[in-house]
């Protein structure tokens, strides 16, 4: 197959493209993760809960790694924190880079026959039979992609390099990787004839004193893997996407397990500035639900967060509200497409939230009797207006603090709006004690996720509260 | 509207004092599906106003007899429990509305969305 020199070229690529044998053999490989940017910690927190081991922390750039054994593998897709995964294949934390840039690149290219591929690929492998027997519908949690989407940029600047080259030798072909499982199980999946397999590499480029750009990178890069593997370059209908990251004098190559993809996994119903699932996600983790707390987003939207609440925290209650019909509506389509997806598949369908339209400023609720807000607050940037802000949120937090339980009652609130937020809580006589705040990045837009505990203080006298009982 | 919802709902109409709990006049109901958790149930009820429920449920056909005051120890009364989540979460109101017992204001529901703004005058 493959033209190049050296022992460990040739044991990779026969691994790769002529598995005459079932490779069962659990391995143990190391996953990064992409996350909303400031919900690292959160994501690791799950990690442990769910999979059981310790993530290490990129801190505050939107990414964990952790080691996980293939016999676990699918555990990782029950992960609500992360935007998206990738299996390492090699992470160099301080690559020395050559001075000149055709130096630089020449290195890169060799470098692709020199990576420990194989175990890589193998979960690559793995993770794709998981797909198949799930009937997993296309697209993980990211939402990198779409343009005018809340989908967060992380800090480093990002450049999508559509790998574009025809193929060297036309007729080079590559036996499918076919999974032995799935050949055996469902004969429907088996590939029997030589297909073809396509990837594309996308390089992602941040620091000052790279000679090079992450086009450049990729290009060569990628068409050394090319040439490696005898694979076809496809932008667009791949089968494996190799990553190559570097950040400063950090490279981590990898190969993705979702897909890059538009969809945020409960919303089918879209709205203006609709939060992307995962930052929903960690916003209640951080409000931590309790068994039977009744949880309001007094300012739903689409309903995104009480969604995630009602799925992934489901004993609790949640109550979305929004002025906006549209906004209600879409939220009760929402919740509908996902009561209908459980339904479908034959289980109890019914989530625990409820819909209602009202003015946040003046809630239809008992006094008292709610135990967690969780909103994303109008940043006054895409929906309403700086100058509205400077009215709405004392007279929203005003009655945020009337319906919470005093003493027990918690607030998570999403805003970019950080100085009439702090503004309007300093102006609640007490009410409201921040706990603590998560500094996220939200569509470009700096923001922050104040957790606040609603005090024991109960001021009549300041007519902060009207007489609902 | 479920039943939950409809326990925390009330009239804020300006100058109302006793405005709850609300009237339901329903023209269409919906049961639902909705996992059973005897823990969420048990945590639930002493949040909750009783004979509100309890009425509310009567109204719309389905109190399954449920107690006009709480016997002691239901919590380990599993019937009692299944009894009382179907109540709070499986009953839904869709279509109808929801009346403020001192100013007859009327809220609609349609689609199981209680509309509950005000007119500019009303506040």
């Amino acid at each position: 197959m493959s033209s190049h020199d050296g022992e460990d070229t040739a044991e990779q690529t026969s691994n790769v493209s002529t598995p005459e044998e079932t490779d069962s053999a659990i391995i143990t490989v190391y996953i990064g993760a992409t996350v909303p940017t400031g919900f690292e910690h959160t994501a690791a927190e799950e990690v442990q809960e769910k999979i059981g081991v310790d993530a290490r922390i990129s801190k505050d750039r939107g990414r964990i790694y952790f080691p996980i054994s293939t016999d676990k593998l699918f555990q990782v897709h029950r992960l609500r924190s992360v935007d998206n995964l990738f299996v390492v294949v090699e992470e160099y934390d301080h690559y020395q880079f050559k001075e000149s840039k055709e130096e630089t690149l020449m290195e890169l290219q060799q470098l692709a026959s020199k990576l420990p591929w194989s175990n890589a690929l193998k979960v690559w492998e793995l993770n794709r039979s998981l797909k198949k027997k799930k009937g997993h519908r296309k697209g993980g949690n990211s939402t990198r992609v779409k343009p005018d989407s809340e989908a967060s940029v992380a800090d480093t600047r990002q450049q999508e390099l559509p790998r574009e080259t025809s193929p060297a030798g036309g007729d080079a072909k590559t036996e499918s990787v076919a999974d032995p499982e799935s050949c055996q199980q469902d004969s429907e999946e088996a590939l029997p004839e030589a297909r073809l397999i396509k990837f594309r590499v996308t390089c992602n480029r941040a620091g000052d004193k790279h000679s090079f750009s992450s086009n450049e990178a990729a290009r060569d890069f990628g068409g050394a893997v090319q040439e490696f593997f005898q694979w076809k370059a496809d932008m667009t209908k791949f089968d494996i996407e190799v990553l190559l990251n570097i950040h400063n004098e950090e490279v981590v190559v990898g190969i993705a397990l979702t897909e890059e993809s538009l969809h945020r996994r409960n919303i089918s119903h879209f709205g203006p500035t609709t939060l992307r699932s995962t930052l929903c996600y960690g916003m209640l983790r951080l409000c931590k639900p309790q068994v039977s707390d009744v949880i309001l987003d007094p300012m739903c939207g689409t309903g995104a967060i009480p969604l995630e609440g009602a799925i992934e925290f489901n004993s609790s209650f949640y109550v979305a509200g929004d002025n906006n019909d549209m906004a209600v509506n879409r939220t009760v389509n929402n919740v509908s497409h996902i009561q209908k997806r459980r339904a479908d598949k034959g289980s109890s369908s019914g989530l625990p939230i409820d819909t209602v339209q009202w003015d946040v400023c003046n809630l239809p609720i008992k006094t008292s009797s709610v135990d967690i807000i969780i909103t994303d607050m109008p940043f006054g940037k895409r929906m309403g207006s700086r100058k509205k802000n400077w009215d709405l949120y004392p007279s929203c937090l005003r009655e945020m603090a009337r319906v919470c339980r005093p003493g027990s009652g918690k607030a998570v609130l999403l805003t970019q709006d950080k100085k009439c937020f702090a503004k309007a809580v300093s102006q609640m006589g007490g009410l409201w004690r921040k706990v603590l705040t998560v500094w996220v990045n939200v569509g470009g837009l700096h923001a922050g996720v104040y957790l606040l505990k609603r005090t024991s203080l109960w001021n009549k006298k300041a007519a902060l509260f009207s007489n609902l009982g | 509207m479920k039943l939950l919802t409809h326990n925390m709902l009330t009239s804020h109409v300006k100058g109302v004092t006793k405005g709850y709990p609300l009237l339901i006049k329903a023209t269409e109901v919906k049961v639902n599906d909705v996992d059973f958790n005897p823990q969420f149930v048990c945590r639930m009820i002493p949040k909750l106003e009783w004979s509100a429920l309890v009425e509310a449920a009567d109204l719309l056909g389905h109190r399954q007899d449920l107690p006009s005051e709480l016997v002691p120890d239901y919590e380990k009364n599993e019937d009692f429990l299944k009894k009382v989540h179907r109540a709070l979460l499986e009953v839904e109101v869709i279509e109808g509305c929801l009346q403020c017992p001192e100013s007859g204001r009327e809220f609609p529901i349609s689609r199981g969305i209680p509309n509950m703004l005000l007119n500019e005058d009303e506040v």
